[in-house]
């Protein structure tokens, strides 16, 4: 259902709810549950009890979360005369009796259904659909017990749906008892069966992984399993935003131009989407200008006394003003069009009005807009008087060498003459039409000159003059016309896809996060090695989304057969249609051996002792279909959710490897160490001399940091030799039973007669640090050491 | 003169220079650092000619054998135990062959010092002989017996375990001569009478020049090499070279193989090159069969095969055939594409080799 949430983004989501709405008027209820049966996840009876247990424990998850609360649920499932009694309790802040048919009779009813905010993705018509679903196929009305923390006691209600009406009716309500200080409990009766165990299981288990922060009871007639908090930390509240530039579709946006109070673009920018300000909206409205007004192409100027002289034509073009101002108008101009390397016909219009302004004041006389006019034409002629120079070094330098020099000017030639011959003497133009310019320049050019002008060096053409050209300072069409002209609107969708905006924010969204997920992982599975990704925002359609991404690896977890794949969306475990999910397609893309396990055929899905969890988190999940089952293939999503595969995969892997290089060390060791004192004990008896201590050899075979005590008299030294390839930074803790003083670099803490010494020593490579100390003469020691693995520590002391 | 206090000597100096090898381990342990041995890679790459010496030796190159990995861990292991085993050899006074080291091992109780094939065992002993520069006769180790025999106007006395024999190669001896023994510097030549020794690849040809009397008619010292020549035979022919002043020459088939027997006789071969100036006669002189006498003589031949001519070819670039004739000799072979056998001489009668054959080729090289 939560598809209906993610076509809002493409405008359609209304149009779905306003459907729905007209057939609950023309057909009853019943019929329409019937019809949508499939839609709602309740298409078989085994489904049903696992889709009425996800409704109402998303509802109590969130009712709970939105109040701050860390959820208590409690779910129970029981079988009573051929149907299925389920029952869903949580410690949230209870409802009131007005909110009860709300809540959970209407269907449609809830805030979130217009809002973009990441909820666990219901729109209100989950459990209101299961109240209909246990009505219609047993007969009993859905029993609610809340109580609210005001003190007043909890209160019973009976509700039931009129499937004429579609009207939520509250049948009984009545005072009654409940041992919680506050929470709701339904109570639901249906058709149902236990076929579907597995994946009621999977989705109690997953919910407890990614909801770290509930405690989750569930009782059922054959299990019951608890789940325990890992965290008192509740998600972050997700903040509703407004939706971003990059994600409206035309529809969208024709309704938003439609709906708004803004008169101007740039207003109705700054006010209806996020992350656009003042600036980003004028970079918004300039692309909108260049595809709705066309470009001016700029032009270089005539050097001085040039064959074309501004400065005559203006003089000559400006009638009836005083010599005196004529002469300095039309010299100040030609300075001000000299200075430029290229100017636009509206660059040109801005120079002529600023400088008739300040010949107005300067010499008091009016120079209107004819004047103006004139000039502006005056000038503008003499600029564009030689275009085929200029096209020709545009052409030149956006074509490469190997062309021929006739071509060039052939094709330079005929594209200036379209310049020349343009209606619009501006040289105003659109990029497509720019492209048809060069497109028929080039045509003529293959034709006449026997040349080729292939794709790319036309469109370096195009590039070269686009570059050159200059947005006009025109007002862009205000928001009501816009809203009437669909292709208006779709240059301004266009401009606002072309735009550099920053990334939705991210404050909608609540991932796990990398350490909840751990926890989650680590509460849930007995394994050797954790780890866990999550990817920075990123934006699908206009929806901000995050990936997460958590592996556990080896224990007690299963190790034949495929991995456990875990998917999330929006906190909620999706255990249906794994085969349709964009995640599965992903997961068994990624090239597995690189990352240490097992894959055959080196793709599909890997093997081995792991589970590997995806979570999508966004203010709206892109659904294959109306039961939110599997997520849909959106491109965006798929990358980020590789390269979040990939980051943990490359975290498993390192694990992996060094795992195998300390069993391989180990290997070694034991060899070595087994063989060094065969070695030892041998050479004594042919050298006859005494047995040896071969310790340090041994350390030093194995790289290993050796911790050696030298005790002489009253004095200790604790040497620490690294033989390693790297630093070590050991923490070394000594136990001595008598006082040692204040040794140099310790921190020494008595206790009932024992000294606690601590160093914590940074040793290079091939190096040795000497810990010192004096103490009585007759004392024992005892020395730990830690932030070393057992495999590369010898301990000689 | 050697006596009994003399091998003693020898015996105690021997075991001397293990005991100090098992001390250098024991006190590399004692400092704590990883027990090691550094000898010379021992691979063709590896030989260097030493000028002054006019043999093959060992170069710069060395591999060590440390502690430091089970495989290094391992053959130090076996070091030790070898170490021990003949150290208490040379301290009773027994000796043993190669053979029975390696099969000797089964019987220590450390199964990682047992060696796994007769190959690694040799290879230790000679490990051993480089390091502790005391060669593996003198720590009593012999290999089989090789069967090469001298037979020629020598006397000379041989200390045997069963007491000292004085022996006349011609009188003394039947028809098969006289058999060097594992440690021919167990013998002390007496007298002679013999004007150059003539080495000879193949027993028929050596039975040839018997029964046609060569030895005595040129007082010539035949020694058979059977094939790769022995280190004993070896040792015997450079000590017949350097005490008797007796110009020696070596007389194979005519093919790569026997050129590379007289090269070992010559230089050194690369496998004992840390004993080619004990082993080595570089004096000696090749007669023949040489590619020229293929053609000279138009002896009965085999075409070469191919990996006659792939050893040709690498003797080509084999530093001890860098001289004029050989490049000559083997360029000429390489030509006609054919190789002969000493007996191929027969072809030309039972007596041509030594009436004329011989005689000719020896006085072009001005032995006689």
């Amino acid at each position: 259902m939560t598809s209906f949430q993610s076509q809002l983004g493409e405008g359609g989501g209304e149009a779905i709810a306003e459907e729905l709405a007209e057939s609950q008027r023309s057909i009853s209820i019943a019929e329409f549950f019937e019809k949508n049966k499939q839609m709602l996840g309740f298409d078989s009876d085994a489904k049903a009890l696992v889709t009425a247990v996800k409704e109402a424990v998303d509802n109590a998850l969130d009712a709970t979360e939105e109040a701050g609360i860390l959820p208590d649920v409690y779910i129970e499932i029981e079988e009573v005369g051929g149907y299925y009694r389920l029952v869903v309790e949580d410690n949230g802040p209870g409802i009131t009796k007005e909110q009860v048919p709300k809540v959970f009779g209407k269907l449609l009813y809830g805030s979130r259904f217009h809002t973009r905010a990441q909820t666990r993705g219901q729109q209100g018509i989950g459990i209101s659909a299961a109240v209909l679903y246990s009505q219609l196929t047993s007969g009993k009305p859905a029993k609610i017990t809340s109580k609210t923390e005001n003190g007043d006691g909890a209160r019973y209600f009976e509700l039931t749906i009129d499937t004429d009406t579609n009207e939520p009716e509250i049948d009984v309500e009545s005072e009654t008892t409940w041992e919680r200080p506050h929470g709701t409990r339904i109570e639901m009766e249906m058709e149902g069966n236990m076929r579907a165990r597995k994946q009621l299981h999977n989705y109690v288990q997953y919910t407890a992984v990614v909801n770290p922060h509930a405690r989750i009871e569930f009782e059922e007639p054959d299990a019951s399993f608890k789940f325990e908090r890992a965290t008192d930390e509740l998600p972050p509240e997700t903040e509703e935003i407004r939706p971003h530039p990059h994600g409206v579709e035309l529809g969208t946006l024709l309704k938003m131009l439609e709906a708004t109070d803004s008169y101007s673009l740039s207003g109705f920018l700054q006010g209806e989407f996020t992350r656009v300000g003042a600036k980003t909206a004028d970079s918004v409205l300039d692309n909108f200008r260049d595809r709705h007004f066309g470009r001016e192409v700029a032009w270089r100027p005539p050097r001085t006394h040039a064959d074309g002289d501004v400065e005559s034509a203006v003089a000559d073009a400006v009638a009836n003003k005083s010599a005196a101002a004529t002469a300095a108008f039309a010299e100040r101009l030609a300075d001000d069009v000299g200075d430029r390397d290229r100017i636009a016909n509206a660059e040109l219009a801005g120079l002529v009005d600023d400088l008739a302004d300040e010949i107005e004041a300067e010499f008091d006389e009016t120079f209107g807009s004819t004047v103006r006019g004139n000039a502006v034409e005056a000038a503008w002629s003499t600029v564009v008087m030689d275009r085929s120079a200029d096209s020709y070094e545009l052409v030149d330098r956006a074509t490469t060498s190997r062309k021929d020099d006739a071509a060039i000017e052939g094709l330079a030639g005929r594209l200036a003459d379209k310049f020349d011959g343009q209606d619009d003497q501006r040289n105003r133009l659109t990029r497509e039409r720019l492209r048809e310019f060069v497109d028929r320049s080039a045509d003529a050019t293959e034709e006449f000159d026997d040349a080729t002008f292939g794709e790319t060096a036309r469109g370096n053409v195009t590039e070269a003059v686009w570059e050159r050209s200059v947005t006009v300072p025109d007002d862009p069409p205000n928001v009501r016309d816009v809203a009437a002209d669909r292709d208006t609107a779709a240059q301004l969708l266009e401009a606002m896809r072309e735009t550099d905006i920053l990334a939705p924010p991210t404050d909608c969204l609540a991932p796990i996060s990398e350490e909840l997920v751990l926890a989650g992982l680590k509460k849930e599975y007995d394994a050797d090695f954790y780890t866990s990704v999550t990817r920075d925002a990123s934006v699908h359609g206009g929806d901000p989304f995050v990936v997460e991404v958590g592996i556990a690896y080896g224990g007690e977890i299963e190790s034949d057969g495929g991995v456990e794949v875990l998917r999330f969306a929006n906190r909620v475990p999706l255990v249906y249609q794994r085969g349709a999910c964009a995640t599965v397609d992903v997961l068994k893309n990624v090239n597995w051996r690189n990352y240490g396990l097992d894959q055959p055929g080196g793709s599909g899905m890997p093997n081995g002792p792991a589970v590997l969890m995806v979570h999508i988190a966004s203010t709206s999940v892109p659904f294959t279909s109306e039961s939110k089952d599997a997520v849909a293939n959106i491109p965006e999503i798929e990358d980020e959710l590789r390269l979040a595969l990939q980051e943990a995969g490359r975290e498993l892997n390192s694990h992996l490897k060094k795992q195998r290089s300390l069993q391989k060390r180990k290997r070694k060791q034991n060899v070595i160490a087994d063989i060094l004192p065969e070695m030892a004990e041998k050479l004594s008896e042919v050298t006859g001399r005494e047995s040896l201590d071969i310790e340090d050899s041994l350390a030093r075979i194995m790289n290993n940091v050796l911790i050696e005590r030298t005790v002489e008299g009253s004095s200790v030294r604790l040497s620490v030799h690294n033989y390693g390839g790297t630093n070590v930074a050991p923490e070394i803790t000594e136990i001595v039973t008598d006082d040692p003083g204040d040794p140099d670099g310790a921190t020494v803490v008595e206790m009932d007669g024992e000294w606690f010494m601590k160093w914590s020593p940074t040793v290079g490579s091939g190096e040795t640090a000497t810990l010192e100390y004096e103490t009585g003469d007759d004392v024992a020691f005892d020395v730990s050491v830690e932030g070393i693995e057992g495999e590369k520590l010898t301990i000689n002391a | 003169m050697s006596t009994e206090s003399d091998s003693d000597v020898k015996d105690e100096l021997a075991r001397k220079r293990l005991i100090e090898l098992a001390s250098e381990f024991y006190d590399q342990f004692a400092e704590g650092t990883v027990p090691e041995m550094e000898i010379p890679t021992r691979t063709k790459s590896n030989i260097v000619f030493d000028e002054k010496k006019d043999v093959w030796v060992y170069g710069d190159r060395t591999s060590t054998r440390s502690a430091n990995s089970v495989r290094g861990a391992q053959k130090l292991l076996k070091a030790i135990y070898t170490i021990e085993f003949l150290a208490e050899q040379l301290d009773q006074d027994r000796s043993s062959t190669l053979r029975e080291l390696y099969y000797l091992s089964e019987s220590w109780d450390e199964e990682r010092a047992q060696f796994n094939d007769q190959d690694e065992s040799n290879q230790l002993v000679e490990d051993l002989e480089i390091v502790s520069e005391v060669t593996r006769e003198d720590f009593h180790m012999r290999p089989e017996e090789s069967g090469a025999t001298i037979m020629g106007p020598l006397f000379l006395r041989e200390q045997t375990r069963r007491g000292e024999r004085d022996i006349h190669c011609q009188e003394d001896v039947g028809e098969g001569g006289y058999q060097i023994p594992n440690n021919p510097d167990t013998i002390e030549f007496l007298d002679h009478d013999a004007d150059f020794v003539l080495c000879v690849e193949t027993g028929g040809m050596r039975d040839r020049l018997v029964e046609n009397g060569f030895d005595e008619e040129y007082n010539v010292i035949v020694v058979h090499l059977k094939g790769q020549p022995a280190r004993a035979t070896r040792r015997i022919t450079r000590r017949l070279h350097d005490e008797l002043e007796l110009p020696v020459v070596v007389f194979c088939d005519g093919d790569p193989w026997s050129y590379r027997i007289y090269a070992s006789v010559s230089y050194g071969s690369i496998k004992s090159a840390h004993l080619s100036e004990y082993l080595a006669t570089p004096a000696a002189e090749y007669v023949g069969i040489q590619p020229v006498d293929i053609v000279n003589y138009d002896l009965p031949t085999d075409p070469l095969s191919d990996s006659d001519i792939n050893a040709l070819e690498s003797e080509l670039d084999d530093p001890r055939f860098q001289s004029d004739y050989w490049r000559e000799q083997i360029e000429l072979q390489l030509d006609i594409g054919k190789k002969a056998e000493q007996q191929a001489l027969a072809s030309r009668g039972l007596d041509f080799v030594t009436d004329t054959y011989l005689p000719e080729r020896l006085g072009e090289m001005g032995v006689l």
